[in-house]
């Protein structure tokens, strides 16, 4: 039974699969320098795309995150089509939809109780936000089609012309501007493209992924950490500000209510600590797994990549979810008070 | 001459400033291995060990992050 059920099977998917490696073989061994893949050039700030809204300049992260956003927007909007439909059954991206809510929700009811109702939404959209951010950047495309122009170090590559206005960097020949005579040697080889914008040229892409700009993380770092004090205030008052400057330990805590009074200044400094944390970890994570990509595509161009980005889509999952519960943490201990910290203190001493 | 050997000296400070990382790499690896032990003797509280293994492994983290922060200010703003 089995045996006639594998034998009717034709192979297509692994001749598919062994076509686009020998392709890939093709483009990066074999075939026209400028399919060749390029050495990575490290750029922290990143780039304007040269589109401007009312003087505003795009760049091409903030381009991506607006990207994720509409992807977003469009996924709420079909699974709220459903949740209007009355249709209990879930299917397909909806299910996908239900088992995270679900999830999310166990998780903030678990950890802060009553106010699970509050940290639900900024934990579900950080969650949803940073996952499609970091999903949307392995596509291909993103950090590789881009527009070409000067490159800033005078270390470039040579333009060459695919189509009629549409023109790719040649990695057979890189040039270096500090030298003239390369310079005028690309310019006699080159004639055809004569009319090319630039000399030494790479390309500056229209598409990066969001999290490799700080200021993507930092803004979501600061929004948390935010949420977190105004949580703190929420449930307890102004008496929330006691944890940072606590007068009435110096008062009638005698000489430990001086330390305690100096732990309240440590408390201050630890609420920094974790707006940095919070941008660098996600930060670090997906920039450093962007530059390894791009490296490891340079250095071994055909089957490592495919492995890698399986890495990838397991880091950008992780670091969402490690984002949104440390969120979640944070505004469970500002929620339930100073109090079990200072019995413990009280315990130690 | 002597702006290249500023300009190597900047990179090996980027370089030992990541020395960080060792000991966020060791605790990262101790919280998974002590988060694997608990949920082999205790498969039912699986979910509750993994959550905060993963909240340990953030904390141990973020040594390696700071780390990571100081070598990129060495490369970049420095």
């Amino acid at each position: 039974m089995s045996e006639t059920a594998t034998k009717k099977r034709v192979p297509v998917k692994r001749w598919i699969i062994l076509g686009l490696i020998a392709l890939g073989i093709y483009a990066a061994f074999l075939g026209p320098t400028y399919l060749r893949p390029v050495a990575p050039v490290v750029v922290l700030p990143s780039e304007p795309t040269g589109i401007s809204i009312f003087g505003f300049e795009i760049t091409n992260t903030i381009l991506a995150t607006l990207l994720a956003d509409i992807v977003l927007l469009l996924l709420a909007f079909n699974a709220w089509r459903f949740a209007k439909s009355g249709n209990l059954v879930p299917s397909g991206v909806h299910n996908f939809f239900e088992m995270l809510v679900e999830a999310f929700w166990n998780m903030a009811e678990g950890s802060a109780g009553k106010w699970a109702k509050r940290f639900f939404p900024i934990t579900g959209t950080i969650f949803l936000l940073v996952f499609t951010a970091n999903m949307i950047k392995l596509v291909p495309g993103f950090e590789s089609i881009g527009r070409i122009a000067e490159s800033p170090h005078g270390e470039g590559y040579a333009p060459i012309q695919i189509l009629p206005g549409l023109y790719s960097i040649d990695k057979g020949k890189p040039v270096h501007l500090e030298h003239t005579e390369s310079e005028g040697e690309t310019h006699a080889v080159e004639g055809e493209v004569a009319g090319s914008p630039c000399t030494a040229c790479e390309i500056i892409p229209f598409l990066r992924g969001s999290a490799t700009d700080l200021n993507f993380t930092l803004a979501l770092a600061v929004v948390t950490v935010v949420m977190v004090q105004v949580f703190g205030v929420m449930a307890m008052g102004p008496g929330y500000f006691e944890k940072f400057l606590q007068f009435r330990r110096l008062v009638n805590g005698g000489p430990f209510g001086i330390i305690d009074f100096l732990v309240g200044f440590l408390e201050i400094i630890l609420e920094f600590a974790k707006i940095i944390s919070f941008t660098f970890r996600l930060f670090g994570n997906i920039f450093a797994g962007a530059l390894l990509l791009s490296i490891i595509g340079a250095l071994t161009a055909v089957a490592i990549p495919a492995g890698l980005y399986i890495f990838e889509v397991f880091f950008g999952i992780i670091q969402a979810y490690v984002f949104s519960l440390l969120a979640l943490v944070f505004m469970s201990q500002a929620v339930a008070g100073h109090h079990g910290g200072e019995a413990e203190g009280a315990e130690a001493h | 001459m002597t702006g290249d050997i500023v300009e190597a000296m900047r990179l090996l400070g980027a370089g030992l400033a990541m020395l960080g990382a060792i000991g966020a790499g060791v605790g990262v690896g101790l919280a998974a291995a002590g988060g694997v032990q608990a949920m082999g003797r205790n498969p039912d509280a699986a979910p509750i060990i993994q959550t905060n293994m993963i909240l340990g492994m953030a904390f141990a983290e973020a040594v390696a992050i700071y780390a990571l922060a100081v070598a990129l200010i060495i490369i970049f703003a420095a």
